[in-house]
């Protein structure tokens, strides 16, 4: 015999470093962040942008600007030919993005960027674009550049198997979404499968900016909270920094999205905008939100 | 000396301790005084799961400390109301930090089988085991010369238990059979990269008797190893570090559980029943979560109505007086001719003629049932995606006649090149939107469908027309198709006096049409089923929709199911190109990829230059002029001819399903054989549908 294994395990050659990776029980880096925030009684400052956008080194300035403006986590959107969770706005960016050449890789520089700006950095992707890089490959790029955890608008935690067993080895997030008509069972799985926080959507709906935010996600929320969600973020809608601190007053955090992307379109809404022009822009509009976000619970 | 030789040395040691204060015949006594082993065979071996043996364990050689595991008990129920179907607890006290004590408190906690792990040589530690209750040992192949395995092996039998017997190398499983062994632990892992090795494993275990349970051994940490292993054959397996350092070890046991129930769902026969939500490893629910009550409720809705009398006999009712079915099954002698004089056969071919259906193709089959569904589920307003207008426009008549709001979302490149059916949709009533996003063609129209649906699915169906897309839209309109094989099968016997044909050829866009002629052909081997893909300008020219030959589609995820996609090395959807709107998808169905991968179906494809030319055959010899996705399958029965005849075939009966009828494709095919003049072209171009546009929000 050349070699002996033994119950189950080899005990031959080097041991440690070639095995499988264990459970990593690191802490949640998202869930750190809100506490971090929540001691100072503050909802976070959740924003979206897209990588690539307008272009890949544009995408790294807007991003810097966003984290230099009052941002906590940063959601990197990782730009998809057939994005059905998103609306104009998002779609017009992917598109801008792809057509400028956006390839996956880069994105781990966005993930860097924002680690060393002090803020989390997770990653938003249809799930096909992970999938189709490796989920194994795409979490250790991932966590080696320093990146926090996914969001998944299209991987429902029933069709996650692989995510969560690779997410756990890797000391991941997974955050996963609810929306405003997710059955109490629905919650629940949602709730007991996501690490970091929940995504809720704050309408029926794809992304995009809103005239007003109603009533409905405050109740998903607290129902979310009560399916066993440590921490429940807002997303979908929210453009203006008082929606943030009306939203804000009840959330762990407040995810903006489009409101951001938008800075950097121009009028048509189909084209990129001049960039100092949209990273001006983007730097005000964070700033509104931030403030309105961060003062929420101050009144 | 080896570690194996250390460790079985030192459990030999601690074992003549303990037997200094109580010897064999006392320790029988105890065995004899214990109450009886469970059967672990019937744990181990479960046609609808892959049962977990959970264990617990402190430490190992290989990876150091894992957990200090303070309450075997606890760790114990918890493994069992997750779902394990036998705990395994090391006593091996060295190495492995565990004890007989430890044994004696799982023992007593759960009412499962619990196995004895360790380094077991002799006899005594046989009857140790089952004097604390053991239902199972292990037996380490490597560690035992065959006589001494043997008699290990006989009294583990002779006490009622059973022993997991593991091995690794071939020759160890040959030794284990060889002195009798029941259920055999296949160590698997690859020693390079110690991930498990699903070829080494079915190696391994191949040609073991059926009757012998294989037991996944080593590499199983959580679900995708798990999967790996049930697909590779194993019947159990055994996992360690995976739940017993989990920080929920009962959600870390549940999720292996229900991954192993997945499996064997996902595998079902007869093929011909096998129900979704996975057709081997595709299909699925890859969408957002805000579509998940809707998707459960159409689930539940179409199970309720399946079992239910009464909304089988209004279905059956429609397509007779309202539909037209049955549709006929008619010779094609003169077309047949052709085939016969190009391949050199005597075929006999027979047309399914779905093109004589109300609406003009197999489309409203589909949408006759899930009109029925909309109506149960109370709903009021219905969205479809159509790529050739058949879809869309069997959906405005559905809601036609049940008085539904109906919208139908068309790509602009579609729309352009039917402008008929559109013009036919918005008589019917319905409000046709013309998608401009993305590459405009019936992918785009499908995520523009979804993003509606997300929106207002309170009150809104969304009426997919394919086997694809989220379960359970695959499996439900595979059994609203199946009539079509059903019809063909029976009127081939009692029209024909042919038991049953040769071969069956139908296009492959999404794949219902495909279905629902070979379903009730799937479970017979005798018949050879051939599927037929958009070639467009050929395989090489990447201007096709061709998923299934090689170096086209890949394994992906797209609107919301696991298939083959044509995609970019980044995951980005490719375009596809295809004369035919209704072939022309990037992706296809789950149960079609299943189909393939098994073998089952024969796939190929048709360039436009073939379909077009079969087209003319099926004009110019029968008077039928087909729609131009179904040319593809008369473009088809050429290829499948010859391999009939390859495979010795003289006189074989070939049915070609035509899904649908031309009328709508005249002005491309009048174009392209050259029957119109270059006015009467333009004047078709400038008439246009114009569809009101929607550049989303």
């Amino acid at each position: 015999m050349s070699q002996s294994v033994i119950g189950g395990n080899a005990v031959a050659g080097g041991v440690g470093k070639d095995q499988p990776l264990g459970f990593n029980h690191r802490p949640s880096p998202s869930r750190v962040r809100l506490d971090a925030c929540e001691a100072k009684d503050q909802p976070a400052f959740i924003g979206y942008l897209p990588y690539g956008f307008p272009n890949a080194e544009g995408s790294l300035q807007a991003i810097e600007t966003i984290c230099r403006h009052g941002v906590d986590l940063v959601e990197i959107g990782l730009p998809y030919s057939d994005p059905v969770m998103d609306g104009q706005v998002i779609q017009s960016a992917a598109r801008i993005a792809l057509d400028q050449g956006e390839r996956i890789a880069g994105v781990f520089e966005a993930v860097e960027l924002v680690a060393a700006c002090g803020a989390v950095p997770l990653i938003m992707s249809y799930w096909n674009l992970i999938f189709h890089y490796g989920v194994e490959n795409f979490a250790r790029d991932f966590a080696n550049a320093g990146g926090a955890g996914l969001i998944t608008p299209d991987l429902i935690p029933d069709e996650a198997g692989e995510w969560i067993e690779v997410s756990d080895q890797h000391g991941l997030d997974r955050i996963f979404m609810v929306s405003p008509d997710s059955s109490q069972d629905r919650l629940k799985t949602v709730a007991g499968n996501s690490r970091g926080f929940v995504y809720a959507a704050s309408r029926m709906g794809v992304t995009g900016e809103q005239e007003s935010i109603s009533a409905s996600p405050q109740t998903l929320v607290e129902t979310t909270r009560q399916a066993g969600a440590d921490k429940v973020c807002v997303g979908l809608g929210v453009s203006t920094g008082d929606q943030g601190a009306q939203v804000g007053a009840y959330a762990d955090g407040v995810i903006v999205g489009s409101a951001l992307v938008h800075c950097l379109l121009d009028d048509s809404g189909r084209r990129s905008r001049d960039l100092q022009e949209g990273l001006n822009l983007l730097a005000a509009k964070s700033d509104e939100l931030s403030l309105g976000i961060h003062t929420a619970r101050l009144s | 000396m080896t570690v194996l030789d250390q460790l079985v040395a030192g459990a030999r040691e601690d074992q003549e301790l303990r037997e200094q204060t109580l010897p064999l015949e006392a320790l029988q006594e105890l065995a004899k005084a214990a109450p009886a082993a469970m059967d672990a065979h019937r744990w181990l071996k479960q046609s609808k799961a892959v049962p977990v043996i959970a264990e617990i364990k402190r430490a190992s050689p290989s990876k150091g400390h894992l957990g200090d595991i303070p309450d075997p008990a606890a760790l114990g129920r918890d493994y069992e109301r997750g779902g394990a179907s036998a705990i395994s607890v090391l006593t091996e006290g060295r190495r492995f930090l565990g004890s007989l004590q430890d044994f004696d408190q799982v023992r007593a906690a759960v009412h499962i089988p619990v196995m004895r792990k360790d380094f077991i040589v002799s006899d005594y530690q046989i009857w140790e085991a089952r004097a604390h209750g053991a239902d199972m040992v292990l037996l380490i192949v490597a560690a035992l010369e065959d006589q001494d395995l043997k008699s290990l092996l006989d009294l583990t039998h002779q006490l009622g238990m059973t022993a997991l017997v593991e091995t690794h190398s071939r020759e160890e499983i040959d030794r284990a059979m060889a002195v009798g062994a029941r259920v055999i632990g296949i160590n698997a892992r690859n020693l390079k990269d110690l991930r498990v090795d699903v070829h080494r494993y079915q190696e391994l275990a191949a040609d073991l008797p059926v009757d012998v349970i294989r037991v996944a051994e080593s590499g199983v940490f959580g679900p995708i190893e798990l999967e790996d292993y049930a697909r590779a054959g194993a019947d159990a397996v055994l996992v360690g570090e995976g739940v017993a350092t989990a920080e929920d070890p009962q959600l870390a046991v549940s999720r292996l559980v229900s991954a192993g129930a997945r499996v064997k769902a996902s595998e079902s026969r007869p093929l011909g029943q096998h129900e979704g939500p996975y057709f081997g490893q595709y299909g699925g629910r890859y969408v957002p979560e805000a579509l998940v009550g809707a998707l459960d409720e159409l689930e539940s809705v179409y199970e309720e109505a399946k079992a239910d009398p009464s909304f089988l006999e209004e279905f059956a009712r429609l397509n007779r007086r309202y539909v037209g079915r049955p549709s006929p099954l008619t010779e094609a002698p003169r077309f047949a001719g052709r085939i016969n004089d190009q391949v050199g056969l005597k075929a006999r071919v027979f047309l399914k003629r779905e093109d004589l259906n109300h609406t003009g193709a197999h489309k409203i089959n589909n949408a006759l049932g899930q009109g029925l569904l909309v109506k149960r589920m109370g709903k009021t307003r219905v969205i479809a995606e159509t790529g050739a207008g058949q879809h869309g426009v069997a959906t405005a008549t559905v809601c036609a006649i049940f008085g539904l709001r109906c919208r139908i979302y068309m790509g602009q490149i579609d729309a352009r090149r039917q402008a008929l059916n559109v013009a036919r949709m918005r008589l019917l009533g319905a409000e046709v939107v013309e998608v401009t996003q993305g590459t405009r063609i019936l992918k785009d129209a499908i995520n523009e469908a979804l993003r509606d649906w997300v929106t207002n699915v309170k009150d809104t169906h969304y009426l997919l027309g394919t086997v694809a897309g989220p379960h359970p839209f695959p499996s439900m309109v595979r059994d609203f198709q199946k009539v079509i094989g059903e019809e063909a099968s029976e009127q081939l016997r009692e029209e024909y006096g042919i038991a049953s044909p040769d071969a069956i050829c139908a296009c492959v866009g999404g794949g219902s049409n495909a279905i629902g002629i070979m379903n009730a052909f799937l479970d017979d081997p005798s018949v050879n089923l051939y599927g037929y893909e958009a070639g467009g300008h050929g395989p090489q020219s990447g201007e096709h929709a061709i998923r299934f030959a090689p170096g086209t589609g890949e394994l992906g995820l797209f609107q919301g199911a696991k298939s083959y996609l044509l995609e970019t090395d980044e995951g980005q959807t490719l375009d596809t190109y295809s004369i035919s709107a209704g072939l022309d998808y990037a992706s296809v169905g789950p149960e079609h990829a299943w189909l393939r991968d098994m073998g089952r179906v024969n796939y190929s494809w048709a360039t436009d230059e073939e379909a077009m030319s079969a087209f003319k055959d099926l004009c110019e010899t029968e008077g039928i002029i087909p729609a131009i996705e179904s040319s593809h399958a008369l473009a088809g029965a050429y290829k499948a001819a010859a391999d009939l005849k390859a495979k010795g075939y003289e006189h074989p009966t070939i049915i070609v399903n035509v899904s649908g009828r031309g009328d709508k494709d005249v002005a491309t095919a009048g174009k392209w054989f050259g029957y119109l003049t270059d006015e009467q072209s333009q004047a078709l171009e400038a008439n246009e549908a114009q569809g009101s546009s929607r550049e989303g929000e």
